[in-house]
């Protein structure tokens, strides 16, 4: 009897312990990025969000061109994913038991766990080479397939959730299948649809792999059009970290401090308001 | 007579677009790796040489190296996560205090939504001099003569730091997985177990045993993405052709890989080919991985 008590305790300490080693780390990142990149932040002042990069060894300059390029290529993402993104969980939730509609169910949860790096290489070879050049169009296009399966999930579902009644009301009112699901569904889920593209906006603004061969990553030039390579937040980044240089570190935690905060900004809202998500 | 359905055909053309752009995906890995293939067969994937050369004559590319590394270091992260995402979804569940549970679970969402290079600049700087420090030095200095810590960590960057720092990112995502399985067990089952005299440590393990394909699920699907992931194992992994038992050895990883030599592959006559063939293998590897645990996890849900 008192070797049973004992294990039980031993478990409860076990689990407790092991939990607390889970969520550790993100204290940890959140306590790093503050310490090292709010001092960068705070010496480099607003040029550091308006500036453009300093050469190496001398100085901070700014990440300007990154952030435009972040917002840009987002927003281009959004324009060319979205919608057949949310017309495809449409399709899903509306035909849920025929062939092509359980074939994409299982497609869109397949691209979710996609490598992404995978779809930079394929936008590459598709987009960058015919072009001869990377191109803000291409790091969109890339991130457009990354966002596309989230904001349909989601729209399926927030479908799905709404009550027979209303779907069969519409229908007796003599609408049609298109004014059922356009006037009358739509506007009952839209605040799952509307979850759907904040997360999907969340996800592809701290991507990194497929802007690797697609965005280009420019440092010292702004938003020159959309078949001009664009920089981003994460991509630079990437590329500071791995120079050997020391303000190119500072620069990369202050970018990262800033990378977090714009994450936390989009993501916290919609978690605190739901009680769970898929990411 | 039936009627065509035009709401219907007026929607099917956009999955149709979405199945393509995926299968067009397929075809293009598939005719891009096509010539590496004519001229290595499959010693491109069963080899580990990387001869780079103005003469496509003198070239030549195997990507063991960069498979081992890449398995290597998601069965690390599967076996960081698996105790750990169990553990958590377990203790939130059933036994964490109601003033927890909810920052918890956020706690936990925001580990899994957080951009990768966050985790990979952390990595490199942070966690790296930590894990050299009072991990590796300290086993390398008393248990070298046991292979898996015989290799001497110079600068930190290995298959054990690409490992726990995958582990650390892939944990959030099987624990929901598993929390989600866990907290829909029927009550009734929890009452009827505590009814026979369990104690906690009896009862939970016996609901773990009711949710099992769904711990599966999470397990395989936490494979999938510790595999695919990109930047921050480049940053950790340490880039170097290698195949060694070692914890502490630098590697490669398929994914690493790409980042790192894709760039300036299009000077070469075959290294290209190679990595698309390389990508190619993760492909098929991350797909069969997936579709593995979808498909647990839908028996799973069957199942109830």
């Amino acid at each position: 009897m008192l070797a049973r008590k004992v294990k039980d305790k031993l478990f409860i300490a076990g689990i407790t312990i092991l939990t607390f080693l889970t969520i550790l780390p993100l204290f940890h990142i959140i306590f790093s990025v503050a310490v090292e990149g709010l001092p960068v932040l705070l010496k480099g002042g607003w040029d550091f969000i308006t500036g453009t990069l300093a050469p190496p060894d001398d100085g901070l300059g700014g990440i300007g061109p990154a952030i435009v390029g972040t917002f840009v290529l987002t927003f281009l993402a959004s324009i060319l994913g979205l919608p057949i993104a949310i017309l495809t969980g449409i399709y899903a939730a509306e035909y849920p038991n025929s062939l092509l509609g359980k074939a994409t169910k299982t497609l869109l949860m397949i691209m979710m766990e996609f490598p992404t790096i995978l779809v930079g290489l394929f936008v590459m070879q598709i987009l960058v080479v015919p072009m001869g050049s990377y191109s803000a169009l291409a790091g969109a296009l890339a991130l457009a397939i990354v966002m596309m399966p989230y904001v349909a999930v989601y729209t399926e579902e927030a479908l799905r959730g709404i009550p027979k009644k209303y779907r069969e009301g519409a229908f007796a009112l003599g609408l049609t299948r298109f004014n059922v699901v356009f006037r009358v569904l739509i506007g009952l889920a839209r605040k799952g649809i509307l979850t759907g593209v904040l997360i999907g906006i969340a996800k592809v603004a701290g991507e990194t792999a497929p802007l690797l061969f697609t965005a280009g990553g420019a440092t010292r030039t702004y938003f020159e059009g959309i078949n001009r390579p664009v920089g981003a937040i994460p991509l630079l980044i990437y590329d500071l970290v791995q120079q050997p240089y020391k303000n190119y570190h500072e620069i990369a935690w202050g970018a990262s401090l800033l990378l977090l905060l714009i994450f936390l900004a989009i993501f916290l809202p919609i978690r605190l308001s739901l009680k769970e998500v898929r990411l | 007579m039936v009627r065509m359905d035009k709401f219907k055909a007026f929607l099917a053309p956009f999955c149709g677009l979405v199945f393509g752009l995926f299968i067009l995906m397929l075809i293009v890995y598939f005719a891009s790796s096509l010539p590496i293939f004519e001229r290595e067969g499959l010693a491109i994937y069963t080899t580990n040489v990387w001869k780079a050369s103005e003469n496509p004559k003198n070239e030549f590319y195997g990507v063991l190296a960069a498979i081992y590394g890449s398995v290597y270091t998601s069965v690390l992260a599967v076996l960081i996560a698996l105790p750990l995402s169990i553990s958590f979804a377990v203790f939130v569940i059933d036994y964490a205090p109601k003033r927890l549970k909810e920052p918890l679970m956020v706690a936990t969402d925001i580990m899994a939504g957080l951009p990768t290079i966050i985790y990979g600049i952390w990595g490199a700087f942070v966690l790296v001099p930590i894990l050299k420090k009072y991990v590796m030095m300290p086993l390398y200095e008393h248990f070298s003569f046991i292979p898996l810590f015989s290799f001497k960590p110079s600068t930190g960057y290995s298959y054990l730091s690409a490992g726990v720092l995958l582990g650390i990112m892939v944990t959030p995502f099987a624990s929901a997985i598993i929390r989600e399985a866990y907290r829909s067990i029927p009550y009734i089952y929890r009452e009827g177990v505590y009814a026979l005299g369990a104690t906690r440590y009896e009862a939970t393990k016996i609901l773990l045993g009711y949710i099992k394909p769904a711990i599966v699920a999470g397990i395989l699907l936490a494979f999938g993405r510790a595999i695919g992931e990109t930047v921050a194992v480049s940053l950790v992994v340490g880039n170097v052709f290698n195949i060694h038992p070692s914890l502490f050895a630098p590697g490669y990883t398929i994914s690493s890989l790409i980042a790192n030599q894709f760039g300036n592959a299009y000077i070469y006559g075959y290294m290209v080919p190679a990595l698309f063939a390389a990508g190619l293998s993760l492909f098929i590897i991350g797909l069969a991985v997936n579709l593995a645990g979808l498909m647990y996890l839908r028996r799973f849900k069957h199942a109830r």
